[in-house]
């Protein structure tokens, strides 16, 4: 354990993808309280203003501040990105460990039914959500956490039929130990590196896929502040020379899902030396 | 083979009814009203009954669901609100755009990942193997809408090397493949080639990056797998040059899987260039999608969510009939 955390402190590209992600979360949470512009502040003598130093990334075409936005498009992203990633990891590893656990009928519906998700392009399925349920935040996250959590069930599936047949497992089974007290206490803590190099995974796809939902209007609505829109608000001034209205929230996004995957890679390469490959990024 | 191939093909039927039931759900049993995103919101009562009985949406779900299916699969897609046309034609007139785009993306993405990444296992520098895993955490981590309207700003309005969003560029006098690069060739003029290629270079580059970052990370993976292997080891204690270890034995042994994820990848450009179609005004399946969505065009979306469904257990059916001609282990198994 300690020389897992070694390893991990240790490692250049750890401590940037780490680095980057603490600036963000930074910019996310502290951002408000430093640089006190409101976000929503409509300032039409104002609009279309170059970065200076009174907006470090200029203004939009309603002189709203893009900074301001900025900051909170991060809030919103992490936010959201981290809500994904908690509840996909909790339905999908929980149904995983069912199907692993109970074998027979209940694995092959499950498996038969995660396969389906699986053939649909994950934007095209949280699109697909999205309109379903109504164009939201809450419709699309529904969207994204839905094409996450095959990936988690195949994880945890085949992590409990590998340990399943462990030794020390079928000692435990045969000592009498419940399908519950083998989860908690045999088979979980064995599957706790996976989960974490997964969750690096889905959090950057989380964080793309919602700001490619924003894009296309699918997504979080305005006024609220969200990297995606803030990009298609910006694609209307891509061809006029207003380019930061574009640049700096897709900078964020990119950063972001960098952030998530270099750890993810890292993360995999700490704990299992001899694979170098992610699922799902 | 029979039986490996009688498995096969009973799992991606199995497959595609799953998706079928997913896109169905997702879509028909949500709250959203069909017939209201049809009729619009200021639609009267009647109006809307007697959408639903013309959609169909008066029946029981599941005898919708059976006709969805059916209809699907014997090409009747409905009817799209907004085009004024049967969706299927829609969609057929679209696909060539959407699969040239693709096909020019994938190459790309294929032969330089695949380029890059055997020249630098071969030269061995820590240097160049670094900056190649930079470049897939790149290429994975930049969202295509975003990097689509960069190469807008530089290439385009900035540089002006290469045409805005303008879509394909004129049409080639007779169209055969429907792909305009071929057509010109075809037709013998060099210089329409050219110009269809430029006008397929950025989207192109656009749509390539993330599958050229995926290829490079799989390929490596399984490169420095198939380094350690004992066998290579022998190799090399019986003295064969490091030239043909590497392209003789190690990469044969590591390609495998980079031609099925190279299969599957193509099924998902194909459908997946959606927003860097929507920006590069291209006219395929991608840019028909975002402007159903937009205007409520339900009909489209629905056949597309299970088009694209299809396609991909299509090619995945397909690479794995490959796979198992190829290695006769996987039949087997």
């Amino acid at each position: 354990m300690l020389r897992t955390a070694t390893k991990i402190v240790r490692d250049p590209e750890m401590a940037l993808g780490v680095a980057i992600m603490a600036v963000l979360v930074l910019v996310a949470v502290a951002g408000p309280f430093i640089w006190r512009v409101d976000p929503l502040k409509v300032n039409v003598l104002n609009s279309l203003l170059p970065p200076s130093l009174d907006h470090p990334m200029g203004t939009d075409d309603v002189g709203r501040d893009v900074f301001a936005r900025f900051i909170w498009g991060a809030q919103v992203s992490i936010g959201v990105a981290l809500a994904v990633t908690v509840i996909g990891t909790l339905v999908g590893g929980v149904l995983g460990l069912i199907a692993g656990l109970l074998s027979g009928a209940v694995d092959l519906v499950l498996s038969r039914i995660m396969d389906a998700i699986l053939a649909f392009p994950p934007l095209i399925l949280a699109m697909a959500v999205a309109i379903g349920l109504g164009t939201g935040m809450v419709s699309a996250m529904v969207g994204v956490i839905l094409a996450a959590i095959p990936w988690y069930f195949r994880l945890l599936r085949g992590e409990v039929l590998r340990l399943r047949h462990m030794m020390y497992v079928e000692s435990a089974r045969a000592l009498g130990a419940s399908n519950m007290r083998l989860i908690r206490h045999h088979i979980l803590p064995q599957t706790v590196s996976t989960i974490l190099i997964q969750a690096s995974s889905v959090f950057s796809f989380s964080v793309m896929t919602m700001a490619a939902l924003g894009f296309v209007g699918l997504g979080i609505q305005p006024p609220v502040p969200e990297w995606g829109t803030m990009i298609t608000e910006g694609l209307a001034y891509a061809l006029t020379g207003q380019w930061w209205l574009g640049l700096f929230p897709g900078l964020g996004i990119f950063a972001l899902a960098v952030a998530g995957n270099v750890i993810a890679d890292r993360l995999r390469d700490i704990y299992d030396p001899k694979s170098g490959l992610g699922i799902g990024g | 083979m029979g039986r490996f191939l009688a498995e096969r093909l009973w799992s991606a039927v199995l497959t595609v009814l799953g998706a079928s039931i997913i896109a169905f759900v997702v879509l028909r049993a949500l709250p959203t009203d069909p017939a209201r995103l049809i009729a619009g919101p200021f639609a009267s009562e009647d109006v809307l009954a007697q959408v639903r009985a013309q959609m169909g949406l008066d029946k029981p779900l599941v005898t919708q669901y059976l006709d969805y299916i059916v209809n699907f699969f014997t090409g009747d897609w409905g009817f799209s609100y907004a085009a004024g046309k049967d969706v299927l034609p829609l969609v057929a007139e679209r696909l060539p755009a959407s699969g040239e785009l693709a096909l020019f993306a994938f190459t790309i993405a294929f032969s330089l990942a695949v380029l890059l990444t055997v020249l630098v296992s071969y030269s061995g520098s820590r240097v160049l193997d670094g900056l190649l895993r930079a470049a897939s955490f790149v290429g994975v981590g930049v969202p295509p809408f975003w990097i689509s309207l960069l190469f807008l700003m530089l290439f385009f309005e900035t540089l002006g090397w290469f045409p805005g969003p303008v879509g394909r560029g004129p049409a080639p006098p007779h169209v055969i493949t429907g792909f305009y690069t071929f057509d010109y060739l075809l037709a013998g003029d060099i210089r329409g080639a050219l110009t269809a290629l430029r006008h397929l270079a950025l989207p192109g580059f656009a749509l390539s990056l993330a599958s050229f970052g995926y290829l490079i990370r799989l390929l490596r993976a399984n490169l420095l797998d198939v380094v350690h292997e004992p066998f290579i080891t022998v190799l090399h204690s019986k003295g064969v040059p490091a030239f043909s270890a590497h392209f003789r034995h190690i990469l044969p042994n590591a390609f495998l899987p980079t031609i099925t994820a190279g299969g599957l990848i193509l099924a998902q450009l194909l459908g997946g260039s959606v927003l860097v179609e929507q920006i590069f005004t291209w006219p395929g399946i991608g840019t028909l999608v975002i402007d159903g969505i937009t205007r409520q065009d339900y009909a489209v979306v629905q056949a597309f969510i299970l088009l694209s469904a299809v396609i991909y257990i299509v090619v995945n059916f397909a690479v794995d009939l490959l796979y198992g001609w190829i290695d006769p282990r996987v039949r087997r198994s």
